[in-house]
């Protein structure tokens, strides 16, 4: 069965396009990072994560203020990111990618030991606020709500200002500089360990920001959070960790996919059950992304020997 | 560096032909003996609850054998190991239940059909660098989560699939005609695993291991040297893959029947806890992998056992592998094989010290 019929998709473009926006915030708080430090972050998913449940715990059995406990939830984001990165990124600053890239793991199997034991998997809601209010869009007949708007605007416009911060002030001008050559940067005076600090602050307050939207938008489970990452990284892969735009159109586009798969029940025929595989669609872009933006052949040369 | 590990691997392998060391010797009697104190001692001495533990270890050896060989050997990391267990899993009961071919017989097909899954999964590794490697196993690993709970393991039922979702028409996957019991299965596993690690050892002592030496250290540096990258780096997908696979025939075996959920989403941790327990025992030494096998099986097994912590928070445990994993990268890269008895050498010199001056002090001239 594959609906022809375009009306039963136009609810799942707003929840495409609002969780491609999370995909792509995401996105950009990885590529800033790797660009800035060489660290790929995996534990950002596990990081935004235990920052929701954070905040979901201060909403329901405090008397904290709401804004506060969503506020928490992007502090608690920045801080563990910067803690990890000024504790672990110096010792493994002239490693391989690859192991920079395995620390994070480390991070995330703490992060994730912690959230099972510290809050039991069961079934919790998180609802922001912007949640009640939506509207109807006339000419396209459908409802948005608020935090989908934010989802998709605050990706876009945190892509643009990020862009723009690289661009024009010092600290991101240092930053660009470092991603190019980490050598002749610190022997033009740029303090190194400083710049790199203020990108895993940085990136964290995006990954707690991100955490925050994907409860609500996702749905607030610890382990289905942290592996969301994978999704916001396919966007990053597909943009060959670089571009920070391309990473955006990237996260727009795998978040309308999987989102757009939703009424293809069956396709071609009944044995193929297209929604429950919607999920793997990410996965799927990114290899396919992958093998073809790599269609070059390259000998990758080490760095620093071991 | 690079000519440095080719030409000592030269040089033993010269040395081995022309005579084998003592110390060879001693070390393959020692082995032996432990080998035999498994397969005859264990099985009496403990009780079936534990004997089905340590051949969950047995298992595991051998899928951290394939991710130590294709990390420490190759320099290639796979973040999905537990995914290809699952698929070799799956080509295992869905064999075992559509023919009466023998179980070995069934492990070898499921070892080379994984293989051949391996493979491909490996092929972007020719042309990507080892972190976008790492990356898209992961995402392979994502997609099998995703595709396990629709397909599902075969059970008995027909079709391609192999599912029946009735639980009157499922069956239990066949075990070995030689090895129904589990002890008996505890044993047919040791032996089948330790035939995996001596097909390891022949490779990383072989032509195969050197060459994989040769890339990990420079990979331009291979190229010069007349290795070839592309069929190296593509075997050592090969041959984790069929250790993978063979692992997951075994698996199948030992636990009767395959559950959707012990392969879904959640699991996915499980390939990445892997990675940090094969990385904690000591990716340069095969030993490495039974390290990590008893890290992720046995010790799971025992805490549950000692502490009422355990039980009731099992994932607690990552937090542990995560601290680990830390420690290993920053200050231990060889990991416990290598680590833990320097350290306890250490720990000894600390110890004698204070008692060596004394004795020292007394035996000096006055």
């Amino acid at each position: 069965m594959f609906p022809t019929d375009f009306e039963l998709y136009k609810p799942f473009f707003v929840t495409g396009l609002a969780l491609g926006g999370v995909y792509a915030l995401s996105g950009v708080g990885i590529v800033v990072l790797y660009r800035a430090t060489g660290v790929l972050n995996l534990a950002f998913g596990a990081i935004g994560a235990m920052g929701a449940l954070i905040s979901w715990t201060l909403i329901n059995h405090t008397s904290f203020p709401d804004w506060a406990s969503y506020l928490a939830c992007i502090v608690f984001g920045g801080l563990v990111t910067f803690a990890y990165g000024v504790i672990f990124g110096p010792p493994l600053a002239d490693r391989d990618p690859l192991v920079k890239a395995a620390g994070t793991l480390g991070l995330t199997l703490i992060l994730l030991g912690l959230m099972s034991y510290l809050w039991p998997p069961f079934g919790r809601t998180m609802l922001l606020p912007t949640s009640n209010y939506s509207y109807h869009v006339g000419f396209a007949g459908v409802d948005v709500t608020q935090t989908q708007i934010i989802g998709l605007a605050f990706g876009v416009l945190v892509t643009f200002l990020v862009g723009a911060f690289l661009r024009f002030t010092k600290l991101g001008t240092a930053m660009r500089a470092l991603a190019d050559d980490r050598e002749i940067t610190s022997t033009l005076g740029v303090p190194v360990r400083r710049v790199e600090a203020a990108a895993w602050l940085g990136s964290g307050l995006i990954a707690g920001a991100a955490g925050l939207l994907l409860s609500d938008l996702v749905g607030l489970d610890a382990v289905n959070l942290t592996f969301l990452v994978i999704s916001s990284l396919a966007a990053a892969l597909i943009a060959r960790l670089r571009s920070l735009v391309a990473t955006m159109v990237a996260g727009l586009a795998v978040g309308l996919c999987t989102a757009l798969l939703t009424p293809i029940l069956f396709w071609p025929n009944a044995s193929f059950p297209v929604a429950k595989y919607q999920y793997a669609s990410p996965f799927v872009i990114a290899i396919v992304a992958l093998l073809f933006l790599a269609r070059r052949r390259v000998v990758t040369v080490a760095r620093t020997e071991g | 560096m690079p000519a440095r590990g080719v030409r000592r691997g030269v040089d033993s392998g010269a040395a081995r032909a022309r005579s084998v060391s003592p110390e060879t010797v001693v070390r393959a009697i020692l082995i032996g003996g432990a080998l035999a104190f498994v397969l005859f001692a264990l099985p009496v001495l403990l009780s079936t609850y534990w004997i089905k533990v340590l051949t969950a270890v047995a298992i595991f050896a051998v899928v951290a054998l394939g991710l130590n060989v294709l990390f420490g050997r190759a320099g290639l990391v796979s973040l999905g190991q537990i995914a290809l267990l699952a698929v070799g899993g799956w080509i295992a009961a869905r064999f075992l239940f559509l023919t009466s071919l023998p179980f070995p017989v069934v492990l070898l097909l499921a070892g080379l059909l994984t293989a051949a899954v391996g493979t491909l999964l490996g092929l972007p590794a020719l042309r990507l660098s080892g972190l976008h490697l790492a990356l898209i196993t992961l995402m392979f690993a994502g997609v099998v989560a995703i595709v396990v709970p629709t397909t599902n393991f075969p059970n008995g039922g027909s079709g391609v699939l192999g599912h029946t979702e009735s639980s009157l028409g499922s069956l239990a996957i066949r075990r070995p005609s030689i090895a129904h019991s589990d002890e008996a299965y505890f044993r047919y596993t040791v032996i089948v695993a330790a035939l995996m690690f001596l097909l390891a050892l022949a490779h990383v002592s072989a032509k195969a291991g050197r060459a994989w030496s040769a890339i990990r250290h420079s990979e331009p540096a291979a190229l010069a040297a007349g290795v070839n990258i592309t069929l190296y780096k593509l075997y050592a997908f090969t041959l984790a893959s069929f250790m993978t696979g063979v692992a997951g025939g075994l698996y199948a075996g030992n636990v009767g029947k395959l559950y959707s959920y012990q392969f879904s989403g959640a699991r996915t941790i499980d390939s990445v806890s892997l990675m940090a327990v094969v990385l904690m025992g000591g990716i340069f030494s095969l030993w490495g992998a039974v390290v990590a096998a008893v890290l992720q099986q046995l010790l799971p097994a025992l805490l549950n056992d000692w502490f009422a912590f355990f039980r009731e928070n099992p994932d607690f445990l990552f937090v542990i592998f995560g601290v680990g994993l830390l420690q290993v990268l920053v200050t231990a890269p060889e990991g416990l094989v290598t680590q833990f008895p320097r350290d306890m050498r250490n720990l000894g010199r600390l110890i004698i010290k204070p008692f060596r001056r004394r004795s020292g002090a007394a035996k000096g001239p006055p």
